[in-house]
């Protein structure tokens, strides 16, 4: 555990003294600001107040964790190996199912520090109010909202990190990871919304990291999407586990 | 301590090393030679169990190395070939983060990383940017890692490149002082560094352990014969007849010199003829000015070991 912990300390560290980190975070605020303005102006022209948790955690956001994500998660082995450092770590009494597990928390924090402005959104939100609108902001969708960019971001961590364990090329890990998130996400929003078959449509929904952010951010908490979420998280973990113990070149 | 026996590791293209044993006793301290690709970094990657061999099995302080990876590693301090390191850290940062990971209990990490500090002469650049250290000190941070646990045994990848001679010989004496407590293995290509410090010497070439001995012992082994030099005020052609009437003696070259002074190289059966040499110098009425005993340097016995024999063992 105290392994586990130092690993997660200088993970978090080095996030942060990367500019990597910074332009990230930089691009996704603005983001998540014109996001949040745009729905201040769908509202003022009296557009209905249920949608506007589901704007600030799903709709059009999810699609930049496409790139984000994989930016975050491009260092964690790659540059391991091309220092060398992979080798002094890795013969230092640890295991690599820490390695792993403290690179993924590590970036799992610093995703969510990405989604920290939202919450501040909607507490402005609360403030600007009229009395009238005593069901807005909805805390319980944002919690749920919240929950479910953690699920999904996670899956994509997880991804963008085996990715990263395979290579000692960061824009090989970049790429590789923005791909098979696009084709993931890309394949199963059109198997949910444009597919003609009705039974692809069901299995898409059941599958499109869209239709959840979209479930998620309206307070709908389904456990069956957690499991989901949760097995190919620990599937991409563990096969980046067995890469990190059996790659050492 | 380090017990290897029959190992083998096959990379896709090539057999880097080839059913190699060789064992290293408690408090020894180790050269491990060899030409470049000879198979020497893969040898120390494996001890360290970060590379998994595919035949064999090595024993470090008693516990297996593919069975009890995390007990090896405990007690094996490793600085590898390139020196790795987090160019964004400090020192200080970098050497706690170190001793954290490798356990060494908090009450005394301080105590610990001062004590490796003052050892590798980083005292003062405790608070600097690794990335803007030099070469020289960089490697300073890699020795200090590497004993920073206390090990019991010491693996050494290149200790001393791209540190300046003066650092050199620091590092040179660290590496005596630290003998008395660690055992320690140390691969170089510096020669002299191994003839410095190194009791006993392992020769990998090709993948195979040509020579495991100590340096007088190999020397003996290869050099039958003493090589005597000789400088003479004599002609040329008469000093080399007399010299090749003698028994158990031969000319192996002769030239005049610039200065007229006759220079000669000679085989002989012992370093004791070289009375004979000066008693035939004065019956003949010649001058001497020189009449020395070739030393064998190490250079001269890895050359050999790694060119003639090949990969006989």
């Amino acid at each position: 555990m105290s392994t586990f912990l130092s690993l997660f300390k200088k993970e978090i560290r080095t996030c942060f003294l990367s500019p990597i980190a910074f332009v990230v975070l930089f691009f996704f605020w603005v983001l998540t600001g014109l996001n949040f303005w745009w729905l201040l102006v769908q509202l003022a022209d009296g557009e209905s107040l249920t949608m506007a948790t589901q704007q600030m955690f799903g709709g059009l956001i999810c699609f930049s964790l496409l790139v984000i994500v994989p930016l975050i998660t491009m260092r964690l082995f790659a540059e391991e190996r091309k220092l060398g450092t992979l080798e002094s770590l890795l013969t230092t009494p640890l295991t690599a199912v820490e390695l792993v597990a403290a690179k993924f928390a590590g970036s799992l924090v610093f995703y969510m520090v990405l989604w920290l402005p939202v919450v501040a959104y909607t507490v402005i939100q609360q403030k600007l109010s009229p009395a009238e609108a005593l069901q807005f902001p909805d805390f319980g969708a944002m919690r749920s909202g919240l929950l479910g960019v953690m699920l999904v971001g996670g899956l994509y961590i997880a991804i963008g990190l085996l990715m990263s364990s395979l290579t000692s090329n960061q824009i090989v890990a970049a790429i590789s990871g923005f791909a098979l998130l696009s084709i993931f996400f890309f394949s199963t929003l059109f198997m949910a919304y444009t597919s003609s078959n009705p039974s692809v449509r069901i299995v898409g929904q059941y599958l499109s990291p869209y239709a959840h952010l979209l479930d998620f951010s309206r307070g709908m908490v389904d456990s069956r999407t957690i499991a989901l979420y949760l097995s190919y998280t620990a599937w991409f973990l563990f096969t980046a586990v067995k890469v990190v113990e059996y790659k050492k070149t | 301590m380090i017990k290897v026996s029959g190992v083998t590791k096959k990379y896709p293209a090539r057999l880097a090393v080839d059913d190699i044993s060789f064992e290293v006793g408690r408090g020894e301290i180790v050269g491990f030679l060899g030409p470049n690709g000879a198979g020497k970094t893969t040898t120390m990657r494996m001890l360290t169990g970060y590379l998994a061999m595919n035949a064999g099995k090595i024993e470090v302080a008693g516990f297996d190395v593919a069975k009890q990876p995390l007990e090896v590693r405990r007690r094996i301090g490793y600085l590898p070939e390139s020196c790795p390191l987090y160019p964004e850290m400090r020192v200080d940062e970098y050497l706690r983060f170190r001793a954290e990971l490798k356990g060494v209990k908090p009450s005394a990490r301080k105590a610990k990383m001062n004590e490796v500090k003052e050892q590798c002469g980083l005292t003062e650049v405790g608070k600097r940017i690794i990335g803007q250290l030099s070469k020289g000190y960089r490697q300073r941070v890699g020795l200090a890692d590497s004993l920073v646990h206390d090990p019991e045994l010491l693996i050494l990848d290149e200790p001393t490149v791209g540190l300046d001679p003066y650092q050199i010989r620091q590092v040179r004496e660290l590496i005596k002082q630290l003998s008395e407590k660690h055992t320690i293995l140390l691969c170089t290509h510096i020669l002299p560094e191994v003839e410095a410090i190194c009791e006993r010497i392992l020769i990998i070439n090709e993948g195979r352990i040509v020579a495991a001995d100590t340096e007088a012992n190999l020397h003996k082994k290869l050099h039958a014969c003493t090589v005597i030099e000789m400088e003479v005020m004599a002609g040329k052609d008469e000093a080399v007849a007399k010299i090749d009437e003698v028994e158990g003696m031969d000319i192996r070259s002769a030239s005049e010199l610039n200065d007229g002074w006759v220079w000669l190289e000679i085989e002989a059966d012992s370093p004791a003829m070289r009375v004979e040499l000066f008693n035939l110098a004065v019956t003949e009425g010649w001058t001497v000015r020189e009449l020395t005993e070739q030393e064998h340097s190490l250079e001269d016995t890895f050359v050999q070991i790694t060119r003639n024999k090949g990969g006989a063992q």
